[in-house]
Order: C-alpha cells, then structure tokens, then sequence
C-alpha cells in the first residue's frame, strides 16, 4: 500500500440509511396516495397527462431511493 | 511400513550421490546450522538458521535448500530471510526470493530450493539466513486407528543430520514436542532430551548429503482441523459493505475413530473419553465485523460466541458435535466489514486490500478457493498477491444485475496460516456506476404509474356501439361538464369574496377608488363566466344523462346569479354613501336588507354545490 492510497467508504453514511428509508418512502407513498386520487377523482376529460407524469416521476423517485435505502438498511448491500 | 521403505530408497540414492557430487556446489560451506523443529501444532514449523560461508574462489549468488520428495510434497511454506547480526531486530521485511531449482547431475528425490542472496557473497565472507519450512500433513497418527478413550499417538520422521548440498561444520537440531508423553525417540550419539524437547547435536564437520533417520513417537491432543475445501467469497458493495461468506468442510486428520461413540463418558470425562476431539474452533476476524452468522444446511448453529475489541473480532464457533479422527463437519460463517477498512483509491484504480488465508486459528485447508465479487460495472481487474496462486474469472449474479458483476478467483492448495497475507485487487470502477440500482428501482415503480395512467386513458371496452357504453360516454361527458360549472361557480364565489375583502378595506382606509377598480375587475370577470357558463348549461339541456341533475344545476346558477346581483348592489350602495359621506346608522339601514339576502343566498348556494358536487 502506498502513502497515496486513500480509503473509500460509502457516498452516504451507513448510520443514515434507516433514517433516510423511512423519510423517503413516507414521501414517496404520500405522492403516490395523491397520485392515485388525482387518478380516480379527476374524470377522462379534465385530466392533465403532464400532471399524471409528474406526479408518478416524484413518487417513484422517492419510492427507488427510498427501497435501495431499505436494502440497504436491513443488510442486503445490491 | 510405507516409509521405512521411503527411507530406505532416500538412503541409497543419498549414498549414490555421495559419489557423484559436483563441484560447482562444494563452493559453500555452512559454517553453522541451527534446526528448531515445532510440533506443538498439526502444522509442523521447522526454523533453520544456517551460517553460510564461501570457501571457494567465486562469487556465490545463491543458496540451495533441499528437501527429500516426501517431505517436499507436504511443503506448504517457505521463507528465507537475511539475519542481520544477533542483537539487532531480526529484518522480517527482507524476504529473500526463492526459486525451484532442479540442477542437473542430482537425482529427482530430492527437491531443491534456491534462495537468491541480495548480493553476492565473496570469498571468505560469510551471511546467516534463517528459514522457516511450513509442513502439513507429516505428523503421521501410529495406530492409525484408536478408540474413544484411547490418546492419540503420532509419528514424526526427519533427518538428525541437516540435510544439505554443502558441507556442514556445527549443527544441531531441536524438537519441540507437546507437554505430553513421549512414546519413543531415536537415540543417536549426542541425545539429550530437556522435558518436552529433544535435542540431537552438536554435530561437526559432516560431508555433504548427510542424513540419520530420526522418528519421534509421541502424544499430541492438539486438534488436527484440516479443511478439505473451504471457499471463502468477497463481496464489494460500494454502498459501504465487504460482505465474508466462508464454507467450510472440515474432516478431524488425526487417528480415525473407531468402535461406538459414548456421548455420556465424553460428557462425564472429555478429558479421557475424547482426548483427541475437538469440540471448537476460534476465528480471529478482523475489527468491526458486523451481521457474524455461523450456520449450515439445517439452520443456525446455536453454539458460538463473540468478542469483540478495537484490534480483532473473535468468534468461538463449536460444531453440532464434538469432532473424533475422521469425523467431519460442513458449515458456513459470514461476516460484514466496514468497507473503508479495506478498499482503497489510488491513480484513479480502485484496490481491495484483504487478508488470503482462513480466520481459524491453526487450520490447515487443502483447498483454498477465494471469490472476490467486484461490483457490477467493474473493469480492468489485475491481481496482486505474495506467493503464487491459481487465477480464474467469473460472473455472478446477485441483487439488481443486469450483466453480473466480475468475480476473480483465486485457487491455492495446502494452505497454512503463514499464507494470511494481504492480497490486493485492483480494478476500475465508474462513480455514475454506483447509480445502477437506484435508477432501476426508480424504473421499476415508474413502469408501475406509467401503466396506471395508460390503463386509465385507454377504452377497454370491446363493443363501442352498444347502448352502455355510449350512455357511460354520455354521462362521462355531463360529469366533466358539471365539473367545469362548479370550477366557474367556485371562482365566482372566490371573486365575491374579494368585493368583500374590498369593502371591508373601504370602511378602515376610505380609499372609493381602490373600491371602484375592485367592482370593475369582479363586473368583467362576472360577464366572462357567465359567458363560459353559457355553452355547458345548453349542453346539459340537451344532454338526456343530465335531466336529473339539471334542475339543481340551473337552480344553483341561478341562486349565484341573485347572490352576485345582490352583492354588486350592497357593494354599489356602500361606495355611494361613502362618496355622499352618508355614515353611521343611515348606511347601515341601507345596507341590512342586502346583507341578510347575501347571507341567506351565500348558504343556498353553499347547500346545492355541495349537493352537485356530490354527484
């Protein structure tokens, strides 16, 4: 091992996975419970494709960084 | 009596050789050899200290080490470094290189090592290198096969004389045995035996190729672990873990069990039923191992125990059940570790820095496969290790992989813990690279909505000419329209509260002005409602769904319209009299019939949007 070797540890501190698991899915769900709403209320005509879309995006952001932390979290490292 | 036999062949072509040595080797003499021979252990550890000396008018850059063909095999380590006087700190980081050589003229019996000296030796001087020769599997169990209460007597053979191509002047050799029974030891001249240690020598000027058969006959209980395979796989994860997973499959290489097992007398008296068991196994992991599992193909073992301190980890693991000759046993252990411990960033590589050989303590492993699991996304993977060792390369499939992630694997055979060096792997790895299995989580659920709003936009239904389905269409178009109407009704309302709002700024500033602008932004934006108004309320007219709905429809735009006409005229009344500077009492007499009507009208209205909007 050289002097210029640095260690490498992870991007995000392993102490805040839980704590970031929680957060991101509980935003993550809420979107997607609002997602949903705006889905059953709103009728065919008055609905707005770029407001579904985005909506969906948010939410699933949330939910994918929300559930790697989970994995993460409960030990399985992908 | 196999090695009698060996013995006996090793003795002729010795006294063969004797008469045919070359004479490029007789250069060197070692002035002084010290032999230390360990047998505490399974693993026998034999240190050699040899005074080398050039009697001969060249250079000499190199030393031969020889070794009979039957110990040779069992060589699982060797290790020559230069001692550099005898009161300084012995050098260890110096290890001088060295090579299977095979000189001509010398028979295939004998295997030879040649160590490269640092620099070569003039005539006349004179250096002193220690050896270390790791040896497996030559403690032979004599019986071969005892009882459970029997001890476990084994059997060591070596040479009393150093066996060596050169001339010897000083010698002399100690085993170190258990603090147990000695069953029977060669006597040559010059024996002595100080407790549990046996000493042959000082024995002078010996010829080259000299060799007394010793054997040594004594009781050892240490345990003879020997694992057959053990594949140890390590996994990166860039996310912050080194993930360890170790299977084992261990078979006890000491004296076969036979007859029955009494588990009572080995609970009663282990120490005289079941001398030669082992009960457990002590794994020294590194620090900060985390998630330790220890478990085999029926589940967890139970039976294990962890300490843990800031240099080491320890684990004390202890199979289903004791261990006798022969008996053998399969388990895994795992283990996390932090990942900044052991993976390491220079020149833009990235290396993992780990330790080759098994965590157990005194284990021999016949079969050493290591797995290291690179991330998915790694590239350009070279190795480094400290002696030479099979290379192989693979994939694996693991959580959220695409192509699988590389694995390099290392492939070792006879490994003693002398081999539990570090090894590096270097590879390269892109950052964005790390991104992989979040954006496939996020594709995942992002499919999941996507389908959702496809399944909403598109008609499934099969018939589109049928009564049903039109009548759905129908009605799906009324709802949109009263949607749109209430949208109107609530803007209309939210307008009424700003003329409100504007009144209300009137009565605390005076500003009329402010007030007109307010009356005359809510009159245009009124006459534009009405006028969108227009178009859906003949639509629901002529619409047949909304003949239920429509009554309420027209009442509740109709209620508005009173309410807005009634507000515009408290509103105009109010401006009025302030413009007539008419205050007090007289306003109010003015403004109450319209602001009861307002009120009432306002929770009309309030009673049939809700009524609408339940629809």
């Amino acid at each position: 091992m050289g002097s210029k070797a640095a260690a490498i540890s992870s991007p995000v501190p392993v102490a805040w996975y839980p704590t970031l698991a929680v957060f991101m899915l509980a935003i993550g769900l809420i979107v997607t419970a609002s997602f949903f709403i705006y889905e059953a209320t709103s009728s065919r005509r008055n609905r707005s494709l770029a407001k579904e879309l985005t909506t969906g995006a948010i939410a699933s952001l949330f939910l994918g960084f929300g559930s790697l932390f989970l994995l993460l979290a409960s030990g399985v490292y992908v | 009596m196999g090695f009698r036999f060996d013995l006996l062949l090793l003795f002729t072509t010795l006294v063969l050789l004797l008469t045919t040595t070359p004479t490029v080797l007789s250069d060197v003499i070692l002035s002084k050899v010290d032999r230390r021979i360990d047998l505490t252990s399974q693993i026998v550890r034999v240190t050699s200290t040899l005074k080398v000396e050039n009697a001969g008018p060249g250079p000499v850059s190199e030393v031969l080490l020889t070794f009979p063909e039957i110990q040779a095999k069992n060589l699982a380590y060797l290790k020559a470094t230069l001692n550099e006087g005898k009161g300084k700190v012995k050098n260890s980081g110096s290890n001088l290189p060295i090579n299977v050589a095979n000189p001509e003229e010398l028979p295939p019996s004998l295997i030879f090592h040649s160590v490269s000296l640092p620099k070569a030796l003039g005539e006349g001087d004179s250096l002193t290198i220690d050896v270390l020769a790791v040896f497996t599997h030559v403690l032979r169990p004599f019986p071969e096969e005892i009882t459970q209460a029997d001890i476990q007597l084994v059997l060591f053979q070596d040479t009393a004389h150093y066996l060596s191509p050169y001339a010897v002047k000083v010698q002399s050799l100690t085993v170190k045995l258990p603090k147990a029974r000695i069953e029977m030891y060669t006597k040559l001249e010059n024996t002595n035996i100080h407790g549990s240690d046996i000493k042959y020598g000082p024995y002078e000027n010996l010829p080259p190729f000299s060799y007394a058969p010793v054997v040594v006959h004594f009781e050892t209980n240490q345990p003879f672990a020997v694992a057959q395979e053990l594949v140890r796989e390590i996994e990166i994860s860039h996310w912050g873990n080194v993930q360890v997973t170790e299977h084992y499959n261990i078979v006890h290489g000491g004296a076969k069990s036979k007859g029955e097992f009494s588990r009572l007398d080995f609970q009663a008296r282990p120490h005289l039923r079941g001398a030669s068991a082992f009960r457990n196994l002590v794994a020294k992991l590194p620090p900060r191992a985390h998630s330790i599992y220890y478990r085999d193909e029926i589940g967890n073992i139970s039976t294990s125990n962890v300490w843990g301190d800031p240099k080491k980890t320890e684990l004390l693991i202890e199979p289903r059940y004791p261990l006798f000759g022969g008996w053998r046993t399969t388990f895994t252990i795992g283990y996390g570790l932090p990942l900044q411990d052991f993976l390491f960033g220079s020149e833009g590589k990235r290396f993992l820095n780990f330790s080759f050989g098994s965590p157990l303590n005194d284990l021999v492993t016949d079969n050493l496969i290591v797995k290291v699991v690179l991330p998915e996304g790694s590239d350009d993977i070279s190795i480094s290790t400290p002696f030479p060792v099979k290379q192989g390369h693979e994939t694996k499939i693991s959580h959220l992989d695409v192509a699988g992630r590389p694995v390099v694997v290392l492939e070792k055979t006879n490994v003693v813990p002398e081999h539990n060096q570090y090894f590096q792997v270097y590879y390269r790895f892109n950052k964005l690279s790390m991104l992989r299995e979040p954006f496939m989580l996020i594709s995942g659920f992002f499919i999941l909505f996507v389908s959702c709003i496809v399944y909403m936009h598109v008609d499934l239904s099969i018939s589109k000419s049928s009564a049903s389905y039109l009548a759905k269409l129908q009605w799906d178009e009324v709802r949109a329209t009263i949607q749109q109407v209430i949208s109107i009704i609530n803007q209309c309302l939210s307008k009424h509260e700003r003329l409100e709002a504007s009144l209300h700024d009137l009565s605390r500033t005076g500003d009329v002005q402010a007030c007109k602008t307010a009356r005359k932004t809510a009159d245009s934006s009124f006459k534009e409602y009405s006028k969108e108004l227009k178009p859906l309320l003949s639509f629901l007219q002529s619409s047949p769904q909304a003949t239920q709905i429509l009554p309420k429809v027209e009442e509740l735009v109709a209620k508005e319209k009173e309410l807005q006409e009634r507000l515009i005229a408290k509103h105009s009344t109010i401006v009025d009299c302030y413009e007539k500077k008419i205050g007090g009492r007289e306003l109010e007499n003015r403004v109450a019939s319209h602001q009861l009507k307002v009120v009432a009208l306002k929770q009309e209205v309030e009673d049939l949007l809700d009524y609408v909007e339940e629809i």
